[in-house]
């Protein structure tokens, strides 16, 4: 093993114990909102998977994001005390009975238009399996649709960009079923076994790292496996890459699906943690920022993008406690993408990357003597960690 | 079946213009054959047309007996086509290893490549292509900073670690030096023997030295067949060179 890859291996080992050293340091207020910079940082790290190793800049990860969060939402939903106080002895979310006409019986099959599609989520598991279910159909398809048609590029982007803004459109058209753009309020806990997740708890904060770690280290393998080396050789060039005999599109299509897969799972954990969804999780600024999350981190690292996430949100909280920062916020977060993209194109994640290089050519110097080196660092492999 | 590529009255139109027409020829099992026409004969096109770049208006590919005739791209190398292209093309991010590492890796689909490493044999073999390319010691740098020269033995490393049965070449030559041509001409020679080979070049002491037989196109008709000598004496072949360049 090289330099490098110990290197590498220590900086995922670091990061994943301090995860698990934060309770040490912080109360159940603290543990709720770090919870929530450990889901921002799964998602700049979904992020860095397509937009490094596919080259498939996603401006519609919110998307994603948004269904997950939904489709765990819709389960808590009916697990909320409200909803089981509504004159029925199922549970009704509240909402529907503002929406219902004044004689519809008081059911979920038929309260509103399209309220049956609820039934199901009454079983807490099916809301969470649909969280991963829904993002990676709707990736699936998209992608297959997308990538066997050849678009690339900045096309890509604009058509999830697009997306992302016309679901959005239909979540908060359908009120009946969603809530509209109030989203879904007042949930239950999700409950394991009997035991509830207090949001506000060590052991919420320890799921969201367990998740978290875990998705790190299955991200890190994947990108070790052949299959994400023929990817970045896709992202160089495709028509190089079909003539070897690849089939691109299911390669991109398959990356993307894990991306969605990894983004809808973090907008259930963001659900179970700040118990709410709401369409503006499909904002484009949202969707715009985890972008800037993972541009600063580095879109070629996923440790980098995930830190890169957790890091801008650290600042960002510590910010709005000093008033007069608080509207120039948008500004600095702007003007530091903007040099970034600049000066450290690949973001933090290459520049740690470079200072390994620098260690691991001043390594080799010592051991060859004078012997000189002649490689410079960015004649050097170009895959950050 | 010893015909290794056979091409059956390819025709391809962009619009009116008749790019390749009616070009029908037949490459012996283990076969080097030399492609030759001044610029704009339909050269590379024909070539796109057989790795299914281009989609062909009328006519056959086949394969050893398979026709192929406008499959995908991929399916087609599957299939057992090779190509290296005009401007040489390879993984500019990557390192000189990882692109032989990648043009070595089998199988079209994502599953059956999602595992680590390659394996042992696998390995050797890139090691010993990478020695073969003569980029042994530049083989952790990225290809976006080898030369010319270097871009274009990559490339022709890639094909060699693909290892298609018909190899399709569009100028391994172009832009080299006297002594890059030299050692190419070494690589050209190894994968011969093992594989079919269709190459298009224009470096006539190039060609003297590889060619078997020739076939000359002239705005995308094959208008002569045959070997080194016949070709340099055909009427035909010189009038199409006369106001190009001219076979040298
Ligand atoms: N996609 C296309 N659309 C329209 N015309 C095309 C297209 N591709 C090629 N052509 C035309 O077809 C003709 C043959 O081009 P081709 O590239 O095959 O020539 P060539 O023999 O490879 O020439 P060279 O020696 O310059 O490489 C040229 O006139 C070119 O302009
Ligand atoms: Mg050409």
């Amino acid at each position: 093993m090289d330099l490098k890859r110990k290197l590498q291996l220590a900086a995922y080992a670091l990061f994943i114990l301090s995860l698990f050293a934060v309770p040490l340091f912080t109360d159940d207020f603290g543990l709720n909102r770090a919870s929530k910079y450990l889901v921002y940082g799964m998602l700049g790290l979904s992020i860095a998977l397509t937009w490094g190793y596919a080259g498939v800049l996603n401006l519609g990860q919110g998307l994603f994001f948004g269904l997950g969060a939904y489709m765990m939402a819709m389960s808590l939903k009916l697990m909320s005390p409200t909803s089981l106080a509504q004159g029925s002895d199922k549970p009704i979310p509240d909402f529907m009975l503002w929406n219902a006409e004044p004689d519809a019986p008081i059911e979920l099959c038929c309260i509103t238009p399209g309220s049956y599609l609820w039934i199901p989520f009454q079983d807490q598991w099916f809301g969470v399996a649909m969280g991963i279910v829904v993002p990676v159909v709707v990736a699936g398809l998209l992608g297959a649709l997308v990538f066997k048609n050849r678009i690339s590029g900045v096309f890509v982007s604009i058509i999830t960009l697009a997306l992302v803004l016309l679901v959005r459109l239909i979540v908060i058209d359908a009120q009946p079923v969603t809530n509209g753009f109030n989203g879904l309020t007042d949930l239950g806990f999700f409950t394991v076994f009997g035991y509830e997740f207090d949001p506000y708890s060590r052991e919420m904060y320890y799921l969201v790292a367990v998740s978290l770690a875990f998705v790190l280290v299955a991200g890190r393998l994947l990108a070790d496996t052949r299959a994400s080396l023929i990817l970045q050789a896709i992202r160089d060039d495709q028509q190089r890459a079909r003539h070897l005999g690849f089939d691109v599109p299911l390669y991109q299509t398959f990356f993307f699906v894990v991306s969605a897969a990894i983004a809808g799972y973090a907008g259930m954990l963001f659900v179970l943690v700040s118990e709410f969804a709401s369409p503006t999780f499909m904002d484009l600024s949202f969707s715009v920022t985890m972008v800037v999350w993972a541009a600063v981190g580095g879109r070629s690292s996923l440790l980098g993008a995930c830190i890169g996430a957790i890091l801008i949100n650290v600042i960002e909280s510590q910010v709005s406690e000093t008033e007069a920062l608080v509207d120039a916020w948008k500004a600095i977060i702007g003007l530091i993408f903007v040099l970034v993209v600049l000066f450290l194109p690949r973001g933090l994640g290459g520049l740690a990357h470079d200072f390994v290089d620098w260690l691991a050519r001043r390594d080799r110097e010592k051991a060859h003597g004078l012997a000189a080196s002649s490689s410079s660092p960015e004649r050097e492999v170009k895959q950050d960690v | 079946m010893s015909d290794a590529l056979t091409l059956d009255r390819l025709t391809v139109k962009f619009g009116a213009f008749v790019a390749v027409d009616d070009v029908t020829m037949s490459i012996a099992d283990g076969e080097l054959r030399v492609l030759l026409g001044a610029n704009g004969a339909g050269k590379t096109t024909l070539m796109d047309m057989i790795s299914g770049r281009v989609p062909c208006t009328q006519g056959h590919v086949r394969v050893f007996g398979r026709d192929i005739t406008n499959w995908q791209e991929h399916k087609i190398a599957a299939a057992g086509v090779g190509r290296k292209f005009q401007i040489p093309s390879v993984f500019r991010n990557l390192t000189v290893k990882q692109n032989i590492e990648v043009a070595r890796c089998h199988g079209q689909s994502v599953f059956k490549n999602l595992r680590f490493g390659m394996s042992p044999s696998d390995s050797d073999r890139v090691a010993e292509i990478v020695e073969l390319i003569g980029l042994a010691a530049v083989q952790s740098l990225v290809a976006a900073h080898l030369s010319h020269g270097q871009t274009q033995w990559l490339e022709l490393g890639i094909l060699v670690a693909q290892d298609p049965k018909v190899v399709l070449l569009d100028e391994p030559t172009a832009g080299m030096t006297h002594d890059e041509t030299y050692k190419t001409a070494e690589i050209i020679r190894r994968l011969r023997g093992n594989h079919t080979l269709l190459v298009i070049e224009h470096d006539m002491s190039f060609v003297r030295e590889i060619a078997e037989i020739i076939t000359v196109m002239h705005l995308g008709k094959v208008i002569a067949e045959g070997s080194v000598s016949d070709i340099e004496t055909n009427d035909e072949v010189r009038a199409a060179y006369l106001g190009s360049a001219g076979i040298s």
